[in-house]
C-alpha cells in the first residue's frame, strides 16, 4: 500500500487553479524530489499533505488516513520542515524545540537531552540558550530541521531545506536523509536547485503550473529528455529555452549603455 | 501577570476537556505565546531604550499604570461622575485601540504561526482556544493596567455600587476598542497591500509615541478643574457617544436615577458593546481570517503590470536633485536619503514625533499666556513671536542630522566605497540637501507664509535672515558631530553618546542666533547685511563641506 496518495487534487486561490489536479502515490521508504520553477505549486502540495491547508479538491490519504478526516493520526507522524525560516525567533532554540516537543507530548527531560544532541551535532550548542533573532538563516534552519524530526516521524516533508546552510552543513543533511531513508522513512523534498535533488532522489517528479509533468528515477528523466545533468532535462520541460538569448542580450545591454 | 490570569483559567479545565479540547497541549500554547508576548518589542516605548532578557510587556503596563494615575486624579478632582467617567472611558478606548493597533497588529498580522502550528498535532478547537484565551489574557492585562487605579479611585470617591459597575462598562469599553480596531483593519485588509498596513501601523506608531511623550507633560497641567463645568447637559449627539453612555449608565448606578434617559443610556451601554461583539464573531472574524489568508498567499498572480509600459515620470526627488544639487554624486546621494527616510520605518519612527513637535510648540508659544484663542490671535501680529516660527523648524529638523547615519542595511555602505568618488563630501552635502529641502524648507514655508499673513511684509526680512541662519546651524551641527556616511552606521551601537553634550550645542548656537536677530529686529538694512554675510558663511561652508576628502570620513 503507498504511503501518500494524492488523487485528482485540486486547489484554487480566488479562481486561478495553482493546482490542477495532481495524481500520484508514493511507497515507503523512498526519496522523492519534487521539483518545479517558484509558483509551480510546490509549497502548496505540501501544505496540503501536511494539514496545512484543507479546503482543496480531490482525495488525500497519508499513512492510510484521510488528511481532512483524520488530521491529528497523521500530523502525529509526520514532520514538517517549511521554507523561509518560519519559527518564533524570539525564543532560544531550546525552548523552541521544548515547545514543540511538547506538541508531540513527549517526556520533557527527554526533549531537553535529545534538543541538546542535536544542537550540538549542529554546532548550536553553545547557542541554544540565546535568542534566535539574531540568527543567520542558516543556524534558523538547523533548528527547524531539528524541530521537524525531534519527534521522530514516519514521512519528512522538507520544503526547500538547504536554503542559507553553508556548504559542509548541506553535506551533512543530505546524509542525514540518506540514512533516515535506510532506517525506512519516507521523505518527501521539495526543491528548485536541481544537483541536490539529483543525488539523493530515488524519484524525481517535476511540476509546473500545477501540474506533474515528468515522474521517474533520475535515469529515466535523463532518457526522456536531453541528455546531461537535471538542469538540462528541467529547462527542456518546463519550455524555457530562452536562457541563451537573454544572457546574449544582457551582455548587449551592459555594453551599449555607457557614458557618453 | 499573564501567568496567575492563567491560573484563573484553569478553573475552567473540566469544560475544556468536555469540548474536546486538549487541554496540555492548549497551556502549552498560550504559556508560549504569553512568553513571546513579554519579549515583544514594544513600540509605545521607545526602541533604543529597550534590552534583551528585560520583560518588556511589564515595563509597559507599569507605564500605562502611571498614566492611569492622572487618570485618577482626574477623576477624583472632577466635582460630577458623569464628566469624570465620559474622560475616563473615552480614554480608555483611545488607549486600548492605540495599543492594540500599534503592538498587538504583530500577532495579528503574523502568520508564520499557521506554519508552525497546524503541521503539529493540536486538533482545531484546541488552537482557536488558545488563541482566544491569548488574546483575552493580552485584553486583560492591558485593560488592569489602564484601569485599576482610576477604579480604585472611584470606589473610594464614589463608593461601592459606582466602582463595581465601573468594571464592567470599563470591560465594554474595551470590548468597543477591539470592534474598531478590527474594524480599521478589516478596512484596510480590504482596500489595501500590506505593505500598506505595514505603513499605516508605522503612523500610528508615531502618533502613539507622540502621545506618550506630550502627554506625560500636557495632560497634568491641563486638568485644571476650575474650568470645566460642574454640570453635563444631554445633547442629541450624546447618544452617538460611547463613553457618555457609559458614563451615564454609572451615573444611574451611582444617583439611583432610573429617567428615561438614563435608562436609554444604560442599555445602550450594555447592548451596542454585545451586539458588536455579536456581529464580530459572527460576520467579521470569517471574513477576516479569509483576507489575511489571501494576503499571505503568494501563489496569487501578481497584478497585471505591461513591461514597457510603465510611465518614465521623474519622480519629485529626481526633479528636485537636478535643481539643488551640483554634480550627479550629491545628486545620487540627494535621491538616496529621500527615498531612504521616506521608507525605512525606524528613520521614520524615531524621527516623525520629532516633526510632529513643531505644530504642538507653535501651539504653546503662541497661545500659552491666554486663554482666550481668538483674542490671542488678534494679539499676535503686535508681538515679535515671529521669531519662534522662524527658529523651531531648524530645532526639530535638526535631530535628523545624526539619525540618518544609521541604518539597519549599514552593511550596504560598502558601495560608497567601492565606487570611484573622489570627494565623499558630495555625498554629505547631498545628504544634508535631502534632509533641508524634504525635511525644512516645507515646514519653513508654510511658517512664512502664516506669518506673512498675519504680520505682513514686514517680516520677509526676517525670514530671510533667518532661513540662511537655520541653515548656517544645521551646518554647524553637522559639523559638530562625526563625519559619518549617511545610512552606514549599525543602530543601536551606542546611537545615545555624546547626545547631551550635542543638544546643548545645539541649544546655545540657536539661542545665540535667536539673540542676534532679535536685538536688530527693527534695523531693516543691518538685517539684509547679516543675511548676506550669513549667506557667505553659508555658502563656504557648503564648498568646505562637499570638499570633504576621504581620511575625513569617520568609519
Amino acid at each position: 500500500m503507498s504511503i501518500i496518495q494524492l488523487q485528482r487534487v485540486k486547489k484554487h486561490y480566488s479562481g486561478t487553479y495553482v493546482l490542477q489536479g495532481i495524481d500520484l502515490s508514493f511507497d515507503k521508504g523512498q526519496i522523492v524530489g519534487y521539483i518545479g520553477p517558484n509558483g509551480a505549486g510546490k509549497s502548496t502540495t505540501i501544505k496540503i499533505l501536511t494539514g496545512i491547508i484543507s479546503d482543496f479538491e480531490g482525495e488525500v490519504t497519508v499513512l492510510g488516513h484521510d488528511v481532512r478526516k483524520e488530521p491529528m493520526l497523521i500530523k502525529k507522524q509526520i514532520g514538517y520542515i517549511p521554507e523561509q525560516a518560519a519559527l518564533y525567533d524570539v525564543l532560544t532554540p531550546m525552548e523552541y524545540l521544548q515547545f514543540v516537543g511538547k506538541l508531540y507530548q513527549l517526556d520533557e527531560v527527554m526533549i531537553r537531552k535529545k534538543a541538546l544532541e542535536l544542537l550540538r551535532l549542529f554546532e548550536l550548542a553553545d547557542k541554544s540558550d540565546m535568542r534566535m533573532n539574531g540568527f543567520s538563516k542558516g543556524m534558523r534552519q538547523k533548528v527547524l530541521l531539528i524541530s521537524g524530526l525531534i519527534h521522530n516521524p514516519e514521512i519528512i516533508f522538507l520544503d526547500e531545506p538547504l536554503s542559507g546552510l553553508d556548504a559542509n552543513a548541506v553535506i551533512l543533511v543530505k546524509e542525514i536523509l540518506s540514512q533516515l531513508k535506510h532506517a525506512g522513512k519516507t521523505i518527501f523534498y521539495s526543491s528548485h536547485i536541481m544537483d541536490v535533488v539529483e543525488k539523493i532522489s530515488d524519484r524525481i517528479i517535476i511540476i509546473n503550473k500545477g501540474a506533474v509533468i515528468a515522474d521517474g528515477t533520475f535515469e529515466e528523466l535523463r532518457e526522456a529528455g536531453d541528455k546531461g545533468s537535471l538542469e538540462n532535462i528541467f529547462t527542456a520541460l518546463t519550455g524555457d529555452h530562452q536562457h541563451l538569448s537573454t544572457a546574449g542580450e544582457f551582455v548587449d545591454i551592459m555594453k551599449n549603455f555607457t557614458n557618453g | 501577570m499573564g501567568k496567575w490570569l492563567l491560573k484563573l483559567v484553569q478553573l475552567f479545565n473540566p469544560l475544556f476537556r468536555r469540548q474536546g479540547i486538549d487541554v496540555d497541549r492548549l497551556y502549552t500554547i498560550v504559556e508560549m505565546k504569553l512568553l513571546m508576548d513579554t519579549r515583544r518589542v514594544y513600540m509605545s516605548w521607545k526602541q533604543g531604550q529597550q534590552k534583551e532578557n528585560k520583560n518588556h510587556l511589564t515595563t509597559i503596563l507599569l507605564l500605562y499604570s502611571l498614566f492611569g494615575i492622572f487618570m485618577g486624579v482626574a477623576i477624583y478632582s472632577m466635582p460630577s461622575l458623569i464628566i469624570g467617567m465620559i474622560l475616563f472611558h473615552s480614554y480608555v478606548i483611545f488607549m486600548m485601540a492605540m495599543t492594540l493597533i500599534t503592538d498587538f497588529s504583530a500577532v495579528l498580522l503574523d502568520t508564520t504561526d499557521n506554519q508552525i502550528l497546524l503541521p503539529r498535532p493540536i486538533n482545531s478547537k484546541t488552537l482557536f482556544m488558545a488563541r482566544l484565551i491569548h488574546v483575552l489574557l493580552y485584553l486583560l492585562q492591558f485593560s488592569v493596567a489602564i484601569c485599576l487605579v482610576p477604579i480604585a479611585v472611584t470606589f473610594f470617591r464614589f463608593g461601592f455600587p459606582a466602582g463595581l459597575g465601573m468594571i464592567i462598562t470599563s470591560q465594554l469599553s474595551v470590548l468597543l476598542a477591539v470592534f474598531l480596531t478590527y474594524l480599521l483593519y478589516l478596512l484596510v485588509l480590504r482596500f489595501s497591500t500590506e505593505q500598506k498596513i505595514k505603513d499605516i501601523v508605522t503612523y500610528f506608531q508615531i502618533g502613539m509615541t507622540l502621545f506618550f511623550t506630550i502627554g506625560y507633560q500636557l495632560i497634568p497641567r491641563m486638568i485644571r478643574v476650575e474650568q470645566l463645568s460642574a454640570t453635563f447637559t444631554v445633547h442629541w449627539y450624546s447618544y452617538l457617544i460611547p463613553p457618555v453612555w457609559m458614563a451615564m449608565a454609572l451615573d444611574s448606578i451611582y444617583a439611583l436615577n432610573f429617567d428615561a434617559v438614563h435608562v436609554v443610556m444604560l442599555i445602550l451601554a450594555i447592548s451596542i458593546p454585545l451586539l458588536l461583539y455579536w456581529i464580530m464573531s459572527r460576520f467579521l472574524a470569517p471574513s477576516f481570517a479569509k483576507q489575511l489568508a489571501n494576503l499571505n498567499n503568494d501563489s496569487e498572480p501578481a497584478k497585471k503590470k505591461v513591461a514597457g509600459v510603465v510611465k518614465q515620470r521623474r519622480s519629485i526627488s529626481t526633479r528636485l536633485a537636478t535643481v539643488f544639487c551640483i554634480n550627479s554624486v550629491e545628486r545620487g546621494a540627494f535621491q538616496l536619503t529621500w527615498k531612504i527616510t521616506g521608507r525605512d520605518k525606524t528613520f521614520r519612527l524615531q524621527f516623525y514625533p520629532a516633526l510632529g513637535y513643531i505644530p504642538i510648540f507653535v501651539f504653546i508659544i503662541i497661545f500659552s499666556a491666554g486663554k482666550n484663542i481668538n483674542n490671542e490671535l488678534a494679539m499676535l501680529s503686535y508681538s515679535n513671536k515671529f521669531l519662534w516660527l522662524i527658529y523651531i523648524p531648524l530645532f526639530a529638523v535638526a535631530s535628523s542630522i545624526p539619525l540618518v547615519t544609521y541604518n539597519e542595511n549599514f552593511q550596504a555602505s560598502w558601495i560608497y566605497h567601492s565606487m570611484p568618488v573622489s570627494k565623499p563630501g558630495y555625498l554629505l552635502s547631498g545628504n544634508l540637501k535631502a534632509l533641508v529641502v524634504k525635511y525644512f524648507l516645507p515646514v519653513y514655508l508654510a511658517f512664512f507664509v502664516f506669518a506673512l499673513f498675519v504680520w505682513g511684509p514686514a517680516i520677509i526680512d526676517d525670514f530671510i535672515l533667518g532661513l540662511f541662519n537655520s541653515l548656517v546651524s544645521l551646518l554647524v551641527l553637522s559639523r559638530l558631530s562625526e563625519r559619518f556616511l549617511p545610512f552606514s552606521r549599525q543602530p543601536n551601537a551606542k546611537q545615545q553618546s555624546g547626545k547631551f553634550l550635542q543638544v546643548i550645542l545645539q541649544m546655545l548656537i540657536i539661542a545665540l542666533l535667536v539673540l542676534i536677530h532679535f536685538l536688530m529686529l527693527d534695523r531693516t538694512y543691518i538685517m539684509y547685511a547679516f543675511a548676506a554675510l550669513s549667506f557667505i558663511i553659508l555658502w563656504f561652508m557648503v564648498k568646505n563641506l562637499q570638499g570633504i576628502a576621504w581620511n575625513k570620513i569617520s568609519v
